[in-house]
């Protein structure tokens, strides 16, 4: 092993990080070599030094508040259930209020949508995967999630597939697969369909933002873009149809 | 599997996701906004989650509130959520009013990290000080492993450079 490779496993290596097979041939390296082993010296300074670094705890009214919103949270949603299921027996007029707190349901996964879409366009982290290939791009996401998205490339509707990279929404992992309509992106965010509250398809507008919700073969689609509403439904039927 | 109430699930760890996020923003008032405003996240997508870790889970929600809210503010001519501007200036020399901390291991260690780009803090913050495996640090910072290997060697080479543990690589 060279120096430059141990060096560039050196910090897995002290982490504990690597197989066993790789971490006895960087052990060996080290015996022979004085340099990467001062190299090893300094990262143990290092470390010892980071500890020092402060830990700093929630204050005690931040907990206080997080505390307070979670007993309100906790009673609203039980009023809104109990009073949805009295609504139920008596009359239609549940399915008004189960309505009402399916669609705030949605209108904050609308919102999280929106901002992974500005995320992923500020921080300029689009893609994980960058290809115009299907072929590349699904089996990308093996491993990395618990299900397998649908991936289609849309080229000859107009919007090229450019790539896709795991996500966050609605506190769970989900692939975003990221189309491209001229110059603007469009995000598309994909999860197993589980959420009954989610099932309903459902088009917004959020900060300027269009978003397109519908579900499709058991996965739940969210589309987030700039592009104009005409369009985005032109891609919502395009890919809800292939 | 039985859900445990969130209070018992979350809760714990809201020192570990207040820490995360006063790594991330270096202030304690947005801080707490920050976690604030993800422990709201989380409560709403509480029922959504069957995981077992609700720590790392937390730090994603963390790090995607705090995202979310530089994504929102107004846009400062060239400002990233990087923070580039500030942390791209030459970083191999503190401040002199840095410097006379230095007797001080805990400013000392403090205002070096806070220097590092907010790529390489958040994961040496996550590794160093709350010990996350490579395989959760990738799952919250949502990158390949092999780019969590790369930045905490970059960062800890940045980092001893900038302790004067060693010299300052010339790349990057």
């Amino acid at each position: 092993m060279s120096c430059e490779q141990a060096e560039r496993d050196l910090d897995a290596y002290l982490d504990g990080e690597l197989d066993a097979g790789v971490a006895m041939t960087v052990r060996n390296h080290l015996g022979t070599c004085a340099a990467c082993r001062r190299h090893v010296v300094e990262r143990e300074a290092l470390s010892r030094l980071v500890e020092t670094a402060p830990y700093y705890s929630a204050p005690e009214r931040l907990r206080a508040r997080v505390v307070a919103q979670t007993t309100r949270f906790r009673f609203v949603r039980r009023a809104m259930m109990l009073a949805a299921a009295a609504a139920l027996a008596v009359s239609a007029g549940g399915g008004m209020m189960l309505l009402r707190s399916a669609s705030t349901f949605v209108d904050a996964i609308a919102d999280d949508a929106v901002d992974s879409h500005v995320r992923s366009l500020m921080a300029n982290h689009l893609f994980d995967v960058q290809s115009t290939d299907q072929h590349t791009v699904k089996p990308w996401f093996q491993g990395k999630l618990d299900f397998s998205p649908p991936v289609v490339d849309l080229a000859s509707n107009g919007f090229p597939l450019v790539g896709g990279r795991l996500d966050f929404l609605g506190g769970r992992p989900v692939a975003a697969l990221v189309y491209q309509r001229q110059k603007h992106a469009i995000n598309v965010f994909v999860s197993p369909e589980h959420d009954d509250a989610s099932a309903r398809a459902a088009v917004r507008s959020v900060r300027g933002f269009h978003v397109h919700h519908w579900t499709h073969g058991g996965m739940s689609f969210w589309a987030v873009s700039d592009v104009n509403d005409s369009e985005l439904t032109e891609f919502s039927r395009a890919l809800g149809a292939s | 599997m039985p859900q445990r109430p969130f209070e018992e699930a979350v809760l714990p760890h809201l020192n570990a996701a207040f820490n995360y996020a006063r790594w991330l923003t270096k202030n304690d008032a947005e801080a707490e906004d920050v976690v604030q405003d993800a422990c709201v996240r989380a409560m709403r997508y509480f029922s959504s989650f069957h995981d077992d870790d609700a720590r790392a889970w937390l730090f994603t929600i963390v790090r995607n509130a705090w995202y979310s809210r530089v994504a929102r503010r107004p846009r400062v001519a060239d400002a990233t959520p990087f923070d580039g501007a500030r942390d791209d200036r030459r970083d191999d020399a503190l401040d002199p009013e840095e410097r006379l901390l230095q007797q001080h291991s805990v400013a000392l260690v403090r205002a070096a990290l806070e220097r590092l780009p907010v790529d390489f803090r958040e994961v040496i913050v996550l590794r160093e000080i709350e010990g996350l495996a490579y395989k959760e640090i990738a799952a919250v910072v949502r990158v390949p492993i092999g780019t969590v290997m790369s930045r905490l060697a970059r960062g800890r080479e940045r980092l001893s450079a900038l302790l004067k543990l060693a010299p300052m690589e010339t790349t990057r």
